[in-house]
């Protein structure tokens, strides 16, 4: 079983794969601890995991770390559904119907291409201040990505799926929902998982802007006072909080998917 | 000709300024099984597909039946060599795609046709399997099974054993042709294979270089009878007239090469 580990394109089993992913990942804390420990960094710089950690607990026990990660989450999921409810079916019509690709393809692009942070002052100036100015700066870093990732996996379905149907008596429409959705799910669904992820790093970049509430509020405060062990810990929360949407995506796709 | 089941009038083809087809003018008999043989890309595919509705002629017209091909319908299914089925649906759901648009049939029936087409294939045992564990052959004869179970009086078969092994490829060419005595259906298939063609045909048309004009009609029927057998394709009938259709090819196109 650990004979494949070492061979060039070897195959493990999924046992195996989880162990070494949380061997790593222990060995590299266990050495930032012993780095830290040592006193070999200034700890305002690099401070012990243990540190971050019980930094962590007294953030959550007194300072509403919990609820902050929700506030920030509910963000995340309320921009990202509004982005994915208008971007799946747009990006579906604009490779179904030439006439949507051709008419939506440039204004996309080009706005796509615009970065997110010189959107902000602009959105400050619409929508003030409050959530409105963080759900769409979020839409608009992964609204105009997702048109185009749809409008992409909406086109490679294979041509030859779409002729069988209708030479079997399916109508457009039916074609649509049973073959062209059906054909484009898996890259549909992992396209979504990833465009969740990005969705965190505009969070961050709006929260520290204009907010007084989540993560990238909390590590945007802590940062004022060099409380560094309470930075890391914010960064820590909204890493385990990727890590374990992603694991459930995952388990979703496997579930959704299992002819894969 | 009474018998005409597909007629080809004066059908040409162009895309863009490039003629694929030149005057075509065929029929097709009903039950019968057609082989348009030629050279890879000389437009004998897009004549197939004209058939299904997929591509319309430039100008002339293809009649089945007597009405006007227009659009694609349950009559006449294609099989292609890849994606040739769904791999979202187990090997019932893909034989069962096409009646479901059919509100003609009930439940009960639609099962009866499954098992009926399952057993057709010979995989009764493969029913809930997914495409993607069972072999590129299987996943053939599910394509083929699921364009009968809709209810499809043709077939329009699109190099379909091209990707196969030689002897799956075998196999199931006896299999195609039992089948389609068996059932009566009427078969247009489009090789480049001279010796496929000729095991499989009732008549072979071939065809030119593109773009594709009919240069022979070969009736095969007539030299090797309607039954074959595994054993039809060891016989002194066959490879002489294997070799005289390459030789026709060598003759006719051999300038091109």
């Amino acid at each position: 079983m650990a004979a494949g580990l070492f061979a060039f394109r070897g195959k493990s089993s999924a046992r195996t794969d989880v162990l070494l992913g949380f061997a790593v990942a222990a060995a590299v804390i266990l050495a930032w601890e012993a780095v830290a420990r040592a006193g070999l960094v200034h700890p305002q710089f690099l401070p012990a995991p243990s540190r971050v950690v019980s930094a962590m607990w007294t953030m959550a026990t007194t300072q509403n770390l919990l609820w902050h990660a929700f506030v920030s989450t509910m963000r995340v999921w309320v921009a990202f559904l509004l982005a994915a409810v208008m971007a799946v079916p747009i990006g579906i019509l604009m490779s179904s119907y030439r006439v949507v690709g051709a008419s939506l393809e440039p204004i996309v692009d080009f706005i796509r291409y615009l970065p997110v942070p010189a959107l902000i002052p602009l959105s400050i100036i619409w929508f003030g201040v409050g959530e409105e100015t963080k759900i769409f700066l979020l839409w608009l870093g992964t609204f105009f990505q997702l048109v185009l990732l749809v409008a992409d996996d909406m086109r490679r379905v294979p041509h030859e799926y779409v002729e069988i149907a209708f030479t079997l008596g399916a109508k457009p429409r039916q074609v649509l929902t049973d073959v062209a959705l059906r054909s484009m799910g898996p890259t549909l669904v992992d396209n979504l998982r990833i465009t969740l992820g990005w969705c965190w790093t505009y969070l961050v970049l709006a929260e520290i802007v204009a907010a007084d509430s989540g993560l990238g509020f909390v590590i945007w405060s802590a940062r004022r006072y060099v409380k560094t062990p309470e930075v890391m810990a914010g960064v820590v929360v909204i890493g385990l909080i990727g890590l374990i949407t992603d694991q459930l995506l995952r388990a979703l796709h496997r579930r959704m998917f299992k002819y894969l | 000709m009474d018998t005409a089941y597909i007629r080809f009038e004066n059908v040409t083809k162009s895309f863009g300024a490039v003629p694929v087809v030149s005057a075509t003018n065929l029929s097709v008999a009903r039950n019968s099984f057609v082989v348009f043989l030629g050279p890879s890309g000389c437009g004998k595919t897009t004549l197939m597909r004209m058939v299904g509705g997929l591509d319309s002629p430039s100008s002339g017209a293809i009649r089945l039946d007597g009405e006007i091909v227009t659009s694609p319908d349950r009559r006449r299914g294609m099989v292609f060599q890849s994606y040739s089925s769904f791999p979202w649906l187990t090997v019932e759901g893909n034989i069962n795609f096409g009646m479901r648009y059919r509100h003609d049939l009930t439940d009960d029936e639609r099962t009866a046709r499954v098992t009926h087409y399952l057993r057709l294939i010979g995989m009764e045992d493969f029913r809930n399997a997914y495409p993607n564990r069972i072999s590129g052959g299987m996943r053939q004869r599910v394509a083929i099974a699921r364009t009968l179970a809709a209810g499809s009086d043709v077939l329009l078969m699109d190099e379909p054993f091209g990707a196969l092994d030689a002897l799956t490829r075998e196999r199931l060419q006896v299999e195609l042709r039992q089948i389609q005595r068996e059932e009566r259906k009427t078969v247009i298939f489009v090789t480049h294979d001279v010796e496929e063609a000729v095991f499989l045909a009732d008549r072979i048309i071939l065809f030119s270089a593109r773009p594709a004009h009919v240069l022979r009609d070969i009736d095969v029927g007539a030299v090797l009878g309607p039954e074959r057998p595994l054993e039809a394709r060891e016989g002194e009938a066959f490879f002489r007239l294997r070799n005289e259709v390459l030789h026709m090819i060598r003759n006719e196109t051999g300038g091109q090469r």
